[in-house]
């Protein structure tokens, strides 16, 4: 676990190697001491910062999950008391993620929703496990453009969302928590499939 | 987990922005332009309002429960996942408000002598008293000032949300924890 240290960690080497969004592969002991004090953050940044963080989780406990294994859902394991009729699949819990992340992060940029989605699912012509990656890994590009739209002065503008009007700043961070609630399932079903989730390895 | 729930989520979002209504506020708001400190109370109110009713489904003789099924070699009990998010929560919403936080955190899971359930479940509740007041410290002036935290200096507004993503991830293993023992989550029980 202490999951939230590595999740800091995580922020704290972005943030010192200013290179917030793809840092490759940071190892959870590495101190970012040598470097500078980093500027004032903006808002842009340390928003752009906790999608970083997200994004980073999420991807690779999506990849980690072995393909045969997508549809996984825990009712399959047959377990003796439980309740897991009609929820998601592992599949669909990444599907539904990136299709939040286009609805929101995409009424910031401007830019069209990917083509397909009818529902909150997303596409359902993405079967395979790399096509769906690919479908989360592009959502957090919008996250990305999104996040670098804000600036003091323009957060609290009212963007039109869904037939009705939200914070910009709302529309960028709300799926970020949105996203960890999924998580937070996810890492219980690759569990459950023997599977140690990346981002608590080494705990 | 279930399907439309994020929808349900930013609906009840924008009701609470649109209606006035931010939370339980019974009495009349001013009226005036959405704050920083409102968009982030609203974030923590939605995690209050899925994660303290789940904490409450869990019965009493099931807060220990951990799952078996699989690799969870050293994962935390439900109980642990709730003291977890409570500490986590008195330790960055102290930092946002500048104060000493009001329990011990040098525990992660929390201080070793809140066992019971009403114990835990009070434990955590009152840490969202905390959050309702950090949350309304935050103004756009002092939203981007770095503060002292557990992990270093952190802006303000970092604290405020971050808080409340973290404890979606633990809220999100709990709720496969109320499943494996035959409960749905309370949030998800008007979809069924």
């Amino acid at each position: 676990m202490k999951h939230l240290r590595m999740m800091f960690l995580l922020l704290v080497l972005c943030v010192a190697m200013g290179t917030a969004s793809q840092a490759q592969q940071p190892s959870g002991s590495a101190a970012p001491a040598q470097q500078p004090a980093q500027p004032a953050p903006t808002v842009s940044s340390f928003v752009d910062r906790q999608i970083s963080t997200i994004e980073k989780q999420f991807v690779e406990a999506a990849e980690a999950m072995p393909e045969d294994k997508f549809n996984f859902t825990p009712e399959s394991l047959n377990i003796k008391g439980a309740d897991y009729k009609t929820v998601r699949t592992f599949a669909l819990e990444v599907r539904h993620v990136a299709t939040a992340n286009y609805f929101y992060w995409c009424s910031v940029t401007g830019d069209k929703l990917p083509e397909g989605i009818k529902g909150a699912n997303g596409p359902e012509d993405l079967k395979s496990k790399a096509e769906i990656i690919k479908f989360l890994k592009d959502s957090f590009a919008f996250g990305h453009k999104a996040a670098a739209t804000l600036t003091s002065e323009n957060i609290m503008e009212m963007l039109p969302f869904r037939n009705n009007k939200a914070p910009r700043l709302q529309l960028v961070v709300a799926p970020v928590p949105h996203a960890f609630d999924h998580y937070g399932q996810m890492v219980e079903y690759l569990r459950m499939n023997g599977i140690v989730p990346p981002a608590s390895r080494g705990n | 987990m279930k399907m439309k729930r994020w929808k349900l989520l930013f609906l009840l979002f924008v009701l609470s922005l649109t209606t006035g209504l931010m939370g339980q506020a019974q009495t009349a708001q001013p009226t005036g332009p959405v704050t920083v400190s409102a968009i982030t109370e609203s974030e923590i109110r939605l995690i209050e309002n899925d994660i303290v009713p789940a904490a409450e489904a869990m019965p009493e003789d099931k807060y220990n429960f951990v799952p078996t099924t699989g690799e969870f070699k050293s994962v935390r009990t439900f109980a642990e996942q709730v003291k977890h998010v409570a500490t986590t929560n008195y330790s960055f919403w102290s930092a946002v408000l500048g104060e000493n936080p009001p329990v011990d955190v040098s525990n992660e899971n929390g201080p070793a002598s809140i066992k019971t359930k009403a114990e835990i479940v009070k434990y955590l509740k009152d840490s969202f008293a905390l959050g309702h007041r950090a949350a309304k410290s935050l103004t756009a002036e002092n939203m981007g000032e770095r503060v002292p935290s557990e992990f270093g200096k952190r802006p303000r507004l970092f604290l405020t949300t971050f808080t409340v993503a973290h404890a979606f991830d633990h809220y999100g293993q709990m709720v496969v924890y109320l499943r494996l023992n035959g409960i749905i989550p309370p949030a998800s029980r008007q979809q069924r």
